[in-house]
This record gives structure tokens, C-alpha cells and sequence, in this order.
């Protein structure tokens, strides 16, 4: 046997301690309260039916809040990222200022949207003003990194085609970086979209609005039937507009990021 | 590229032309033309210890193409991006022109690849070329002023590409994306374009009609500096040879002083 298999071999097993000694510590091992569990999970199940679609006026309403909400802080979030993320781009930037950036995005990053929500929740009051702010700051400090990852993948050829004209660094990310990383940043977008929907239908449980507000109320009230019933119309409109995103980029994006379309076309004027 | 114990080791022979060409500086060479470019002991390394361009001493003619033939790895790229100021020289000195410095801009570069942008159009990655006289807002905002525009419709539509203005760079054939750079560069109104490998990736006729173009480009009195690893478009086109190995100059001539087969035991 070689040293690399016997150091593998010895890496799995320690992988396998671990997992097993972590179970036990959680007490996942123990039938005496997995048991139990078990059977409470099971007579929750039964009490989520049937659903009580009285309650779908109501609850479309709350997930019409719970999409503006994603929407918004999607969008506000884009919009404060960007800058940030051509700061901490090393093809624009030294690294002092990349740097900096990169730790403002990985603070922002370090606090869950959940949290953001709450923080704002003091500030703004209950309500999905509060919500929105929390998936934005959120979404600043995710969606930023992406996008500083996409930027500094560029074709370098590109990019030091139009440095070599002695174009300045806004000129620079306008004209080489921006069009060369333009399907990137339409998809992330998109996927942050979808993340946000759902980081958002639960900012209702700290009383920043949307469907998470009444999913906790049902909860707290064991009005499980109204919560199947918001489950549902959660699942149906996440995989709905799962299905719109992917739609959407295919129909904006083509198959090789090399042969692909600017997206960005038409956003400003036209030369010519 | 070779590792030097110490930088000043190795020497390269200046030939007559470029001796004319360097003394003084910026004087007029022997043949009455101002150099274009002129490089005196240029020395680049990526890590400080094996240097890629190894005291290149060289002066571009003015209004001629000069192409350097080096194999694979013999320094040319490097040495283009060190002309060019992309890459900064650990020693030597570049000077554009009889003014010397503060015309950097007007020396354009065409990387290997071509360095398009390849989803938008032709006359947007024209327009690039311009952007160091252009404002900021208003080249952001794509505000280019009309008579630049119609600079840049005029040079696409001289290099034949004057009912492709509009056509985003992927749809176009490789000779067509050729054009296109060369009008990028020539947006610049460029005193020198340094090209690296400009013609490599083309079938042997469009690289002729592409290098046709450039000679005539040539004769209005831009100078070419390209790269090239290929004898027989050195023999055919170039005015001025250079041969690299191993980071150094190892000969400098005319063109027409050496044949296909000595440049090949140069190479060796």
C-alpha cells in the first residue's frame, strides 16, 4: 500500500469518527429521543391535512409581499454590490482598495439575512420595508463576491487590449470587463433572485413581512392545515418562477459565454 | 529564457542600422527617418531572476514593417508588452518618437488573441481605440463625439468592413475580427502598431491580404513592429528583420540583406 492510499484511507476514517461522534453528541444516536421525535414528526405530517384553502386569498396577498420583498432587496442590493465589487476587483484596483472592499462584502457577508432582518425590524418597525433592507444587506455582501469573481475572470487578453489604449479604470470595467463578464452577472443575478425568494418567505418570522409572518402565526396557533397551505403556495411559486429563471437565461444568454449576445445592449445609447 | 547570475552578462551585437538609429537618440538614422520607436538596453524578468528580454537595444523605422522572428518562448511577446509599457523594464528606456515621453498612447498593441470584444460590434471595439481622448462620462455613456464616430466608420469601411460596422465581432470571420483590430489600433492614430503573432491563425491568403493591408497602412507612415515565427511572411513583407533567441536580439538587418534559409539557422 502507498503512502498517498493509507493517508487517504486514514482521512476517511477520520471523516467517519467524526461524523459518528457528532451524531452522538447531538443525541442522534439515542433512540430514546430520536423514537419519540420520530413519532411527533409523524403526527404533525397528518395534521397538515388536509389543507385549508380558505386561507389562499390571504396567503397570496402575504406571498405577493414576500416576491417585492425578494425583488427590491434583490435589486437594491445589485445596485450597492456593484460598486463594491469593481473596488475589490484586482484587474481594476491594487490591493489596498481590493482589499478593503472585499472586507466591507465579507462583514456584510458574516450576519444571515434572517438577522438583517431583525436589525431592521428595530430601525423601520414590523413590516416588509424592514425585509427588504435585510435581503439587500445580505445580498450586498453575497452578490458582490460573486461578482468581483466574475469580473476578475475576464478574458486578460481583453482586458489588456483596452488597458493598452490608455483607457482609466471606470473606462477600463465599462468597455473590456463589464461586456466580457455581462452573462455572468445576468445569471448570478437571476440566482440571487431565486435565493432571496426564499431567504424571504421567512423574514416574516422575525416581523419583516411577507408569507413567513403568517407561517409562524399557524405555528404558534397549531393551525397546521393553514400552514400546508402556505407551504404549498410557497413550493408552487419558487419552483414557478425557478422554471422563469431558467427560461429567462436561456432566452438572454447563449450557449458560450465567447458568442454571447450583450446582454447590455440597447441599455445605452448606440453608437453610429 | 535563460537564468542570468547578473543582469549585465549578456550582450547583443548593435548592428550599423540601429547604431545610426541610437546616436543620439532620436536623431535622424541612416536612411533620413526619424525612428518611430527606439529601445536601448531593455532588461525584463517576470521573477526577478530569469529575464525574458535581455538588453534589447532596437529602433522601429519610421513608416516600415519591421517584424521580429523568434521561435516559441524567445521573449517576443514579452519583449512587445515591455515596449509597450504593459510590462515595466527592471532596467533600459523606450522612447516613442523624436519627443520621447508622454506619447505612450500612441503606441497601439494587438495581443496574439486580438483582445476584441467579442459580443459587441465592430465599430464599438473600433471606438475603444479613442477612448484616451474621449471624456469619461461621455465615452460611459457611449457619447462619442460625430466626428470621431464617423473616424471610426471611415477606417472600418477602409480596411472593407464598411457594411459590417454594426455586426457584433463573434459573427465575423477570422481575416474580418483581423480588421477590426487593426482599425482599434488605428483609432489610437498610433505612430507604431506592435502586433504579436498578428497573422499566425489565418489561412495563407487572407494572412496576404491582411498583411497587403498593413503595408499599405505602412506607407502612410505608421510603423509596424510585428512578431512573427513564420520565414517565408518575414521574407515577403518585412522591411527590417529582427531575430530574438533566448530573450536577446541576436541579429538586426534589412530584410531583403538575409534569405529564408539564414533566418532558419538564426533561429536554430
Amino acid at each position: 500500500m502507498t503512502s498517498r492510499q493509507i493517508t487517504g484511507r486514514v482521512a476517511f476514517l477520520a471523516v467517519v469518527a467524526a461524523f459518528v461522534v457528532s451524531l452522538y453528541r447531538l443525541e442522534l444516536l439515542d433512540p430514546s429521543v430520536v423514537w419519540p421525535a420520530l413519532q411527533r414528526l409523524g403526527e404533525f405530517v397528518t395534521e397538515l391535512f388536509p389543507p385549508n384553502w380558505d386561507v389562499t386569498r390571504t396567503l397570496l396577498g402575504a406571498m405577493g409581499e414576500t416576491l417585492q420583498i425578494a425583488f427590491a432587496g434583490t435589486l437594491l442590493g445589485f445596485l450597492f454590490s456593484l460598486p463594491l465589487a469593481i473596488l475589490a476587483t484586482r484587474t481594476l484596483f491594487g490591493g489596498t482598495v481590493t482589499t478593503a472592499a472585499r472586507l466591507v462584502m465579507g462583514a456584510v457577508r458574516t450576519v444571515p439575512s434572517l438577522l438583517w432582518g431583525v436589525i431592521f425590524v428595530i430601525g423601520f418597525g414590523l413590516g416588509p420595508a424592514a425585509g427588504a433592507l435585510g435581503v439587500a444587506l445580505y445580498t450586498v455582501g453575497y452578490m458582490g463576491k460573486l461578482l468581483y469573481e466574475a469580473f476578475e475572470a475576464a478574458d486578460a487578453e481583453v482586458v489588456e487590449a483596452v488597458r493598452s489604449v490608455s483607457a482609466n479604470r471606470l473606462q477600463l470595467f465599462a468597455f473590456a470587463v463589464l461586456p466580457e463578464s455581462a452573462n455572468a452577472l445576468i445569471s448570478q443575478l437571476l440566482f440571487m433572485f431565486e435565493y432571496n425568494i426564499r431567504a424571504s418567505s421567512i423574514m416574516g418570522f422575525v416581523g419583516a413581512g411577507g408569507i413567513g409572518y403568517y407561517m409562524l402565526g399557524y405555528i404558534q396557533l397549531l393551525q397546521y392545515e393553514n400552514l400546508m397551505t402556505a407551504l404549498i403556495i410557497t413550493f408552487v411559486v419558487v419552483m414557478a418562477i425557478d422554471y422563469l429563471s431558467v427560461r429567462l437565461r436561456s432566452l438572454i444568454l447563449s450557449p458560450s459565454p465567447a458568442s454571447a449576445p450583450s446582454p447590455f445592449a440597447g441599455l445605452v445609447p448606440s453608437v453610429g | 529564457m535563460m537564468r542570468d547570475a547578473a543582469m549585465p552578462d549578456v550582450k547583443t551585437a548593435a548592428p550599423p542600422y540601429l547604431i545610426a538609429a541610437l546616436a543620439p537618440a532620436g536623431q535622424p538614422a541612416a536612411n533620413g527617418r526619424e525612428p518611430a520607436l527606439v529601445a536601448r538596453d531593455l532588461w525584463f524578468s517576470y521573477d526577478g531572476r530569469a529575464h525574458a528580454v535581455r538588453g534589447v537595444d532596437l529602433a522601429v523605422p519610421h513608416g516600415a514593417m519591421t517584424m521580429v522572428l523568434g521561435r516559441s518562448g524567445s521573449g517576443k511577446t514579452t519583449l512587445l508588452k515591455t515596449l509597450h509599457g504593459l510590462l515595466h523594464p527592471q532596467r533600459g528606456s523606450v522612447t516613442v518618437g523624436a519627443n520621447g515621453g508622454g506619447l505612450r498612447h500612441r503606441i497601439a498593441y494587438v495581443p496574439q488573441t486580438l483582445g476584441l470584444v467579442r459580443n459587441t460590434s465592430a465599430l464599438e471595439n473600433a471606438l475603444t481605440g479613442a477612448l484616451a481622448r474621449v471624456g469619461t462620462v461621455r465615452s460611459l455613456l457611449r457619447l462619442f463625439p460625430k466626428s470621431t464616430v464617423e473616424q471610426a466608420k471611415g477606417t472600418l469601411a477602409s480596411l472593407g468592413l464598411g457594411d459590417k460596422l454594426n455586426k457584433q465581432v463573434y459573427a465575423l470571420s477570422g481575416g474580418e475580427r483581423q480588421r477590426v483590430a487593426i482599425a482599434r489600433a488605428l483609432m489610437q492614430e498610433p505612430s507604431v502598431i506592435l502586433a504579436d503573432e498578428f497573422v499566425s491563425q489565418l489561412d495563407p491568403v487572407t494572412a496576404e491580404e491582411i498583411l497587403d493591408m498593413m503595408r499599405r497602412i505602412a506607407a502612410d507612415g505608421v510603423s509596424f513592429l510585428i512578431t512573427t515565427h513564420e520565414t517565408d511572411i518575414v521574407a515577403k513583407y518585412a522591411d527590417q528583420v529582427i531575430v530574438m533567441r533566448e530573450g536577446a536580439i541576436v541579429h538586426d538587418s534589412r530584410a531583403a540583406a538575409l534569405t529564408e534559409a539564414e533566418m532558419v539557422d538564426l533561429l536554430r
